[in-house]
């Protein structure tokens, strides 16, 4: 039953955006709306006031694919007939400057070409929070992590980047060190192993470090490792 | 470039119909919006799913984005989180709270630093920070993790009647406060 009080009618918005209704509830709520201009005018309020939440997921490069599996299910796609290979990488190359999942892929042709077997690299690209490239982070198969700035960018006198690491599991991440200026780092795990799902994250700290061994300023850069070549 | 047009307009070009349009916002928004919808699922093949969905809806109710009322942005951010929600719900929601993929990103104390990066979400950082720590706690994982009240109540370790009415509490404090 949608309530007629007007309170928990507003209560009842809240826990539609916030996401906490279970499926009997929301499913009565969305049948609801088509006759209910009140109550959608209630959710597009709760949804303008949590909307800056969403910068707390962090971006994450879909598969590779998944462009190409949602025109095929658009209404009216072309049946079967899967696009050509070749246009579609040439398609994502083009993408390139766009978006990070179009560099993923690019750089997960690069690795897949290659002639040896070599076990799956595991990367990750890390994000502005306008979803612009900005670092790509590779394991290479002795387990030591590459990061390599995409485009050069100033820091703030007095301020550090600090790599880090947070294995799936673990509770606290792992210091990888100090980024230096020129933006381009190699470092030996050591007991950490990288592994797909682990976090790299980026974090801006005081000159010489966290000084408390974890990070204490905010997460500037993050990115989940993934193997390349797979979605 | 068209991929460089602002989504309000790739939008207004989705409801005319244009597929082009909605390839260039795929492109522009996909990493975003699988990334909120791989918080709430922590599972790659599902947050595919989700997306696919997705922009599913998108393509059939680009029409009702209206920009006088809202971000483009926001308006697609919602229609990730609803598609990944809903699939979440048939799953049952039976994620265990104990998932390794769930971290502490978003109720860390720095997490809220970085809602701050608008003039709404500055405002939106003071009302969380007014909240009880445990009732700010719920709020953020029910909204980026997706969370059930009953999850929520184990993961921070409350009665599941104090996690609701806490939250609703929440809410409530929080429309005081935005008002």
């Amino acid at each position: 039953m949608i309530p007629t009080d007007p309170q928990d009618r507003d209560i009842l918005a809240a826990e539609y955006v916030l996401g906490t209704l279970d499926a009997r509830a929301a499913a009565e709520l969305d049948a609801a709306l088509p006759g209910d201009a009140a109550l959608r005018a209630a959710i597009r309020e709760w949804e303008a006031r949590l909307a800056p939440l969403m910068v707390l997921a962090a971006p994450e490069a879909p598969p590779p694919d998944l462009w190409d599996r949602i025109e095929r299910a658009l209404p009216g796609a072309p049946r079967p007939a899967p696009a050509p290979k070749r246009r579609g990488w040439l398609d994502l190359w083009r993408g390139w400057a766009i978006g990070a999942s179009a560099v993923a892929a690019g750089l997960a042709v690069v690795l897949v070409t290659r002639p040896a077997p070599e076990p799956p690299r595991l990367m990750t690209v890390l994000l502005t929070q306008r979803d612009q490239p900005a670092w790509v982070v590779e394991a290479d198969p002795s387990g030591r992590l590459h990061l390599a700035s995409v485009t050069p960018r100033r820091l703030e006198e007095g301020r550090a980047m600090q790599l880090w690491s947070l294995a799936p599991g673990e509770t606290a991440p792992t210091s990888l060190g100090l980024i230096p200026p020129e933006g381009r780092l190699t470092v030996n795990t050591g007991g950490v192993r990288p592994e797909p799902g682990m976090l790299i994250e980026i974090s801006l700290e005081p000159p010489g470090g966290s000084p408390t061994g974890r990070p204490t300023g905010p997460i500037i850069f993050i990115g989940r490792l993934t193997a390349a070549g797979s979605s | 470039m068209r991929a460089e047009s602002p989504a309000a307009t790739l939008l207004a070009e989705v409801a005319r119909g244009d597929r082009r349009a909605l390839r260039a916002l795929y492109q522009q928004q996909a990493t975003r919006l699988f990334g909120i919808a791989h918080a709430i699922l922590r599972d790659r093949e599902a947050a595919a799913d989700a997306v696919q969905d997705a922009f599913l809806r998108i393509s059939q109710r680009a029409a009702q984005f209206d920009p006088a009322r809202g971000e483009a942005g926001a308006w697609l951010g919602a229609v990730a989180r609803y598609a990944a929600l809903d699939l979440a719900r048939k799953r049952g929601r039976e994620l265990p709270t104990d998932d390794p993929a769930l971290g502490d990103t978003p109720v860390a104390p720095e997490a809220l630093e970085r809602v701050a990066a608008s003039a709404e979400g500055r405002r939106l950082r003071d009302c969380l920070s007014a909240l009880d720590e445990k009732n700010r706690k719920g709020i953020l994982l029910a909204f980026v993790h997706g969370l059930s009240h009953a999850q929520v109540a184990a993961r921070l370790d409350l009665p599941l009647g104090t996690v609701k009415a806490w939250i609703r509490r929440g809410l409530l404090q929080l429309r005081e406060c935005l008002t």
